[in-house]
């Protein structure tokens, strides 16, 4: 009997004891962060830091660093640092794959930021809405037109960065009534560019004005003597380009090497500091560029955050676009944190939809409830003659507070 | 009549440039038989030497020269360590000018960055033809390909140096047992070769962005006119090849869009594979 009995109770202990100690494993993760306040929030980030696009790289991964370490310095985000966990996905899709799973199961990361092209995001978009995590967007780009990508109409997906009705419609009066109604587009051959121009030609054609010409061009194209005599053929008033990369630097230099530069105006919505910076001095002057920020835009905000940016990473650092698309992620998603008052999905996503954030390099970013889509002020500048480095490279033309995208073309709100 | 004068003069400075491109790959390919994959890279190398002599301050013409003499060092370099033991294996030495040009474009990311950089064009401005004008810079290289491509071809036909290469190429065990030393003659075209691809490089330079990548632009055209055009028949055959590739393009563009030229150009040069796989001029 007492045999028995002992060993009724010891297996009954045993019990208790292996239940309490599976409910501690199981439940560890949320425990451990509850018991202890300042764990930090961890934020992968995925950076194209080597490859082909090592050159928006760099300000890619640093706008979002010098964020994390304002917000640290500031005290963090519910009394918590964040952790910013950097992955390089070396400019290949199928690395964005491998590193977002490597931060989402491995790291544990509580949210992602980053991706640089529509394509990296579209290769991120199913895996952030498998494990039900946000990713917050920071790259200029064609619009969520429609949801056939995983990268666009995702509930799980904030963008950051502005889209062609931004970045375009503002200044087609102005640029038209300037220079004439006659424009020929010239374009990498894909998505963006396209896109862009079909909404370009939609704003022209309001406006009264005509497209002379429209050619797509291949990647890595290095002669351009053909498109440059369709030009001259066209006779246009001004050649709206949206050609990418080392492809904008060839056709460029050889548009003025043909003698070709003084006789049309040229208006690029693809070359912010880092490509203009690499064509030179001689072949971008004059050219009109448009983006939601530029080093050289005339605001206080823009004044302390280059302030904070050269003392951090030296006075020849280049900021772009991007760069600042990743600042504001940072800075708004840690926002969306202190204001949800927790870190779970659903708290940051739904505290996301609708701030604003005014401290922002570029003025003021607020973020659209109904598609996840930025607010942001544009700006129409113009490169200036003889300029020797970013921080005298564009002079402001025209400026809007506030450029409002249109509606996403999803099932709205998101 | 004058689009057809301005359409005849863009096709010869698209052929001419890409012929100068091509020209290096061409001289290893069809002389000693070594498919150069590396010829990307070494195109790339000459550009940033070239930039980095106009930063050192070197005028352009000199930085060009010692561009492609500096890539031909290198390349001399890699054919005395690594190439000259696998002449009879064409496979590995694919493999291994590929590997050249991975290790390469790493090295150039590292020391030169991956920031593009330009070289200003030395002959701006453009020559006026009363209905047409054409770039002065452009004009000079292709002036200076058709040098090249005429010496070369004065080299090859009339001189002794010219005969023993050939001989060597129709029968090597021969003209070894003749006393021709091969081993350095297969040294000096691989050097000659890497030296006209690191010119070119620089050449080129002055027209495009300088990137880590550029040179990659560049291979797969100069592939397809030195295949085209016919392995062994470096001066014809590449001035042709040059034409099918790069000069069809812009007529064909004439008449249609980029995209489509660029597509039909390699469709047609399949086309001529199909029927004379040897190449328009090769002979067997």
């Amino acid at each position: 009997m007492q045999n028995e009995n002992k060993i009724s109770k010891i297996s009954r202990r045993q019990l208790i004891k292996t239940a309490a100690a599976s409910a501690v494993i199981m439940g560890s993760p949320a425990f451990i962060r509850n018991l202890h306040a300042d764990d930090p929030i961890k934020i992968g980030v995925l950076s194209p830091v080597t490859g082909a696009w090592t050159v928006y790289g760099k300000a890619h991964s640093r706008g979002f660093e010098l964020a994390v370490e304002e917000i640290n310095a500031a005290g963090g985000v519910l009394g918590r640092p964040i952790e910013m966990v950097l992955a390089d996905y070396q400019t290949d899709r199928r690395l964005v794959v491998e590193q977002a799973n490597r931060l989402l199961r491995q790291e544990r990361v509580d949210l992602l930021a980053g991706t640089f092209s529509s394509a990296d995001r579209n290769a991120a978009g199913p895996i952030v809405k498998a494990a039900d995590k946000l990713l917050l967007y920071p790259t200029w780009y064609e619009g969520q037109i429609e949801e056939y990508y995983p990268g666009v109409c995702n509930e799980n997906i904030f963008m950051f960065g502005p889209e062609p009705t931004q970045q375009v419609w503002p200044f087609m009066e102005y640029m038209c009534n300037k220079f004439g109604k006659k424009f020929f587009m010239i374009g990498s051959d894909y998505a963006w560019p396209q896109v862009t121009n079909m909404f370009t030609k939609e704003k022209l054609k309001e406006l009264g004005g005509e497209t002379v010409g429209e050619v797509y061009i291949p990647f890595n194209t290095p002669q351009y003597e053909s498109v440059l005599r369709q030009i001259r053929q066209a006779k246009p008033d001004i050649i709206f380009h949206s050609l990418t990369g080392s492809d904008t630097v060839n056709f460029r230099k050889q548009l003025v090497a043909a003698g070709m530069k003084n006789d049309f105006t040229l208006w690029t919505v693809d070359d912010e500091e880092v490509v203009t910076s690499g064509l030179g001095h001689e072949v971008s002057s004059g050219t009109y560029v448009s983006f939601d920020y530029f080093m050289t835009i005339k605001h206080q905000n823009n004044k302390d955050f280059l302030d904070r940016y050269q003392k951090r990473y030296g006075s020849d650092a280049l900021m772009n676009t991007v760069g600042v698309g990743m600042y504001n992620a940072a800075h708004m998603g840690a926002m969306a944190i202190e204001k949800a008052g927790k870190v779970d999905t659903s708290s940051i996503r739904e505290a996301l939809k609708g701030i604003k954030f005014d401290k922002a390099p570029q003025g003021t970013v607020e973020m659209r409830a109904l598609d996840h889509q930025a607010v942001l002020p544009s700006y129409l500048m113009r490169v200036r003659e003889g300029w020797s480095s970013v921080n005298d490279m564009f002079e402001q033309v025209q400026t809007v507070a506030r450029a409002v995208p249109q509606d996403a073309r999803c099932n709205l709100p998101l | 009549m004058e689009l057809a004068a301005s359409v005849l003069l863009d096709t010869t400075l698209i052929t001419l440039t890409l012929a100068l491109a091509a020209f290096g790959l061409a001289i290893i390919y069809g002389l000693i038989g070594v498919i150069n994959m590396g010829h990307g890279a070494m195109l790339t190398l000459g550009a940033y030497f070239t930039w980095a002599g106009l930063q050192l301050e070197i005028p352009f013409v000199l930085s060009v020269i010692l561009s492609g003499f500096i890539v031909g060092f290198i390349g001399l370099l890699f054919e005395h360590w690594i190439i000259k033991r696998f002449y009879n294996s064409p496979y590995e030495t694919l493999l291994l000018t590929w590997a050249f040009f991975l290790v390469t474009t790493e090295l150039i990311k590292i020391v030169f960055g991956s920031d593009f950089r330009t070289v200003v064009n030395p002959y701006p401005g453009s020559i006026d033809l009363g209905f047409y004008k054409i770039p002065t810079y452009r004009t000079l290289i292709c002036v200076f390909t058709a040098f090249v491509i005429l010496s070369t071809g004065f080299v090859f036909f009339r001189t002794s140096t010219g005969i023993k290469i050939r001989a060597m190429i129709q029968n090597r065990e021969m003209a070894s047992l003749l006393g021709l030393n091969i081993s350095l003659t297969y040294k000096i075209i691989f050097g000659f070769g890497c030296f006209m691809a690191g010119l070119a490089g620089g050449l080129v330079a002055p027209m495009l962005s300088v990137s880590p990548y550029m040179g990659d632009m560049y291979l797969v055209r100069s592939f397809f006119v030195v295949i085209v055009g016919g392995i062994g028949q470096i001066l014809s055959g590449t001035i042709i090849g040059s034409f099918v590739i790069g000069g069809l393009e812009t007529i064909v563009a004439l008449f249609s869009d980029q995209v489509i030229a660029q597509v039909a150009v390699f469709f047609f040069a399949i086309v001529i594979l199909r029927i004379r796989p040897q190449g328009i001029f090769s002979e067997k």
